[in-house]
């Protein structure tokens, strides 16, 4: 009994700070509608009938588009129709699919944070690593079989990624350059890049087409999937994000280096007075850190997507350092946490959709999360609950080891 | 340093000294190369003509035209840097770092000249554009220097300037098409984006300060919150009622008499009112922090807060008030974006000019004149790189709108030079 009260305890801030910020998320929605809100004066009670409907709305069509209608999968699958079956899980397994590269990039978050380094740089990372399993898709195509060319693309995305992930990590280690700074910049030299080679790259650039995009790869190589049936697109790059989840949970906690990484994100200096190298924690955290944002950008390409483009990040890297907070920078509670966001981005893309809502609500409610998170303090007023102390891996993180800023 | 690091400190000593005279002849052979490097390329580019013209009177009017090749450029960068490297072999006490500007300012005038490759360029323009692109850079470093001098890491600036960017547009619209008076629009349109700036940045303030949120975290939330909010308003209300998308522009004032000034006039003196206050606001920070109590205060806010406390400095209220400051001076930055640049507010607008001021205040070394030169270089880059693509350059565009981003990762990796920031800046502080 007191096991489950300590969960329900760790896991009290993270529903409310959800729920909160979706709340607010509500409020914003209600403030920028004109068309109901100018017949406040005139009706004032329609006008809030009109306002709680439209959230109602919104919200409805987002839990419909990331969860879909259990009856309808029930009845599906007893007709064991597949276009029927197909139709009806299609939602469940779509917030499956936006779930996997938020599962790489809150590990990613997660493993940088508990070194001490702020990553934000996913989206370049991630961007980097499509770019590095596009060119060598593109090319090794015609040499080497479907499968070889899916293990190469995959394993040169996560070497750029993490080769890109390096520099800051390297930077900050050598001379203090603050992370925060230089991995936003390498975000936008990544995406000037991804644009410059799509523009000026014959081999890769798809043929007759305007926007700046690559050819398509399901052709050369495609990641399997789990379930064969029409549009749906969940593949096995799911089930490596967990078995990363379960990689970087024993890297963490159950090796030498694990220790040594953690031991100077939180005191670099206690750690130096042991002997560990901070630095060279520093450049293996925002190495392997890159390499699993890569690794995301790899299955974006050659399995969910099949074609590069320049938003296949689409602010993952910035949801991702919301998740991995809103987990306590747990790899476990990653995995919950991106489903959680999976469900929220593809609802999100329904509530879009269906209600003219932009998606972009879903990055002020991210930063609303990260903020209850990282302030369980206003959470406890609001909510007139107690609550523990935020995890002392996201108060210490760049407090210590801040460098230059 | 432990104990036993100082008593072995004194063996390495000649070791430093020897490795630091070794490092300094590697430095010097490296500046001959490039002097050799410079001498062959100037003999491959003396038939390329390089024409900088200047503006006498005013845009579009008479102009004085320096005519030479790119050749002879090439033979000045080769001097210079020949002459950097003869120094530098006095051994390893030439402070080389200043010099180096003296090498990099001809390269830098060389290679643009080998880009335009014989095309001429309007330098005025190119200096006008710098100071004009600088401004709200400066206004960033200068928001980034009260905060951090004060203790607290501001990383939100680029959240504060988008924000601000927006909300300019939308009241200078909604004013300009309730009154249609475009003097007083652009004024209300200024006032509220510095206003909103300021609660942000009592925001900042509140959660490092009140809840102790870590101050990187905390900023990193205004500023995905920005960009959220900013590109939701966006897309529900600007982009389909463009009429609150279309605030009154803010133009370059003529300044009487001083912008009659020959070459100088139109360089310094027809520039918009933002590049006035940013020189203003170099002038005025400049002497607050060092010239009185309150900078003095400040400093010691951020320098070593325990002490300040002891002598019954209010630490926090400081920090509040710098925070607040600082959020007035990057709203004020933000509404050029939306005012003075496109008269419009676009999304993600500030593409990244608010790390870019953070990286001026670093490049500057705190100090508000140093941060302004710095701010003047991201300036300079910036317009360099709209000249270049005006006159339709063999290089590809997004390699060099890149070019800010690669220098400001530079610049804050300190390859330019090492520099100490405020002390304290970003621990929290206990007051009792």
């Amino acid at each position: 009994m007191r096991h489950v009260g300590s969960v329900l305890r760790r896991v009290l801030v993270p529903f409310l700070s959800v729920l909160t910020a979706l709340l607010l998320g509500g409020v914003v929605i209600i403030l920028t509608d004109f068309d109901n809100l100018q017949h406040i004066v005139t009706d004032p009670l329609g006008t809030l009938v009109g306002a709680v409907k439209g959230v109602l709305a919104a919200y409805g069509a987002m839990l419909a588009g990331a969860f879909g209608d259990p009856g309808r999968i029930g009845t599906a699958l007893q007709t064991g129709n597949a276009t029927d079956i197909a139709r009806a899980i299609r939602p469940v397994t779509e917030t499956l699919v936006s779930a996997m590269p938020l599962i790489f990039c809150g590990l990613a978050v997660a493993i940088s944070f508990r070194a001490g380094m702020f990553n934000i740089g996913g989206d370049g990372q991630l961007l980097i690593g499509a770019l590095a399993a596009t060119t060598s898709a593109i090319y090794l195509n015609g040499h080497a079989p479907s499968w070889l060319i899916l293990i190469a693309s995959i394993a040169f995305a996560t070497l750029a990624g993490g080769a890109w992930g390096f520099v800051p990590g390297f930077l900050k280690a050598r001379t203090g350059a603050h992370e925060v700074i230089t991995t936003i910049m390498l975000n936008y030299i990544a995406s000037l890049f991804v644009f410059f080679t799509l523009t000026t790259s014959v081999d890769l650039r798809a043929a007759g087409s305007t926007t700046p995009v690559s050819k398509q790869l399901s052709g050369i190589t495609d990641v399997p999937n789990i379930i064969s049936l029409p549009t749906i697109r969940l593949d096995y790059g799911f089930v490596v994000a967990l078995l990363m989840a379960v990689a970087v949970s024993w890297l963490l906690f159950r090796t030498t280096k694990g220790f040594e990484l953690r031991a100077s994100g939180f005191s670099p200096t206690a750690a130096r007075y042991a002997g560990m190298s901070a630095g060279g924690s520093m450049m293996l955290a925002m190495s392997l850190s890159g390499g699993l944002c890569g690794m995301a950008g790899g299955f974006l390409v050659i399995g969910t997507v099949g074609q590069l483009s320049l938003d296949i990040s689409g602010g993952i890297g910035f949801n991702a350092i919301a998740l991995a907070l809103l987990a306590g920078l747990r790899p476990s509670g990653v995995v919950v946490s991106a489903l959680l966001f999976g469900a929220l981005t593809q609802g999100g893309k329904r509530m879009g959709i269906d209600t003219g809502i932009p998606f972009d609500l879903l990055l002020l409610i991210m930063a609303l999360v990260i903020m209850f998170v990282a302030a369980p303090g206003l959470i406890r007023s609001i909510w007139r609950v107690r609550v523990s102390k935020p995890a002392p891996e996201i108060a210490s993180v760049s407090t210590e080891s801040a460098g230059t800023l | 340093m432990t104990a036993a690091a100082v008593t072995i400190g004194a063996q390495p000593e000649g070791l430093a000294a020897r490795r630091a005279l070794r490092n300094s002849r590697l430095r010097a052979l490296g500046f001959g190369v490039f002097a050799v490097l410079a001498i062959y390329l100037a003999s491959k580019s003396f038939d390329v003509a390089a024409q900088f013209s200047f503006w006498i009177d005013k845009q579009g009017g008479q102009a004085a035209t320096l005519s030479t090749t790119v050749g002879a450029i090439w033979v000045v960068a080769a001097a210079a840097t020949a002459l950097v490297a003869v120094l530098q072999l006095r051994g390893a006490e030439f402070r080389w770092r200043p010099w180096l500007l003296v090498a990099i300012a001809p390269w830098i005038a060389a290679l643009i000249g080998n880009l335009l490759a014989g095309k001429p360029a309007v330098m005025t323009n190119v200096i006008a554009g710098s100071l004009e692109l600088a401004a709200p850079i400066s206004m960033a470093a200068m928001a980034g220097i009260l905060s951090e001098r004060s203790g607290m890491f501001n990383i939100a600036l680029e959240g504060k300037m988008l924000v601000g960017a927006c909300v300019a547009a939308i009241a200078g619209s909604v004013v300009s098409l309730a009154t249609g008076n475009t003097v007083l629009a652009v004024l209300v349109a200024v006032v509220s984006a510095m206003l909103v700036g300021a609660l942000l940045g009592l925001l900042l303030a509140w959660l490092g300060i009140r809840h102790k949120v870590n101050q990187v975290i905390a900023g990193t939330v205004i500023n995905i919150g920005a960009l959220g909010i900013t590109s939701f308003i966006f897309l529900r209300i600007l982009s389909r009622a463009t009429q609150f998308n279309s605030p009154p522009p803010v133009q370059a004032i003529r300044i009487p008499l001083l912008a009659d000034l020959p070459v100088l006039g139109p360089i310094l003196f027809v520039a918009t009112p933002y590049v006035y206050v940013a020189y203003a606001l170099v002038v005025i920070l400049t002497y607050m922090i060092y010239r009185t109590r309150w900078g003095l205060r400040l400093r010691a806010a951020g320098e070593k807060p325990a002490a300040a406390g002891t002598v019954g400095i209010n630490v926090l209220q400081i920090r509040y008030r710098a925070l607040i400051l600082a959020g007035l001076i990057s709203g004020l930055a933000g509404s050029y974006l939306s005012l003075a640049t496109s008269s419009s507010f676009q999304l993600n607008m500030a593409v990244g000019k608010g790390y870019i001021g953070l990286a001026a205040m670093i490049f500057g070394g705190w100090h508000p004149v140093g941060a302004f030169l710095a701010a003047l270089v991201f300036g300079f880059a910036d317009a360099t790189q709209s000249l270049l693509s005006i006159l339709g350059v063999d290089v590809a565009p997004q390699i060099l709108q890149s070019i800010p981003y690669v220098v400001t990762i530079i610049v804050v990796a300190g390859v330019v030079g090492r520099v100490r920031g405020p002390a304290s800046a970003g621990q929290p502080y206990e007051q009792g």
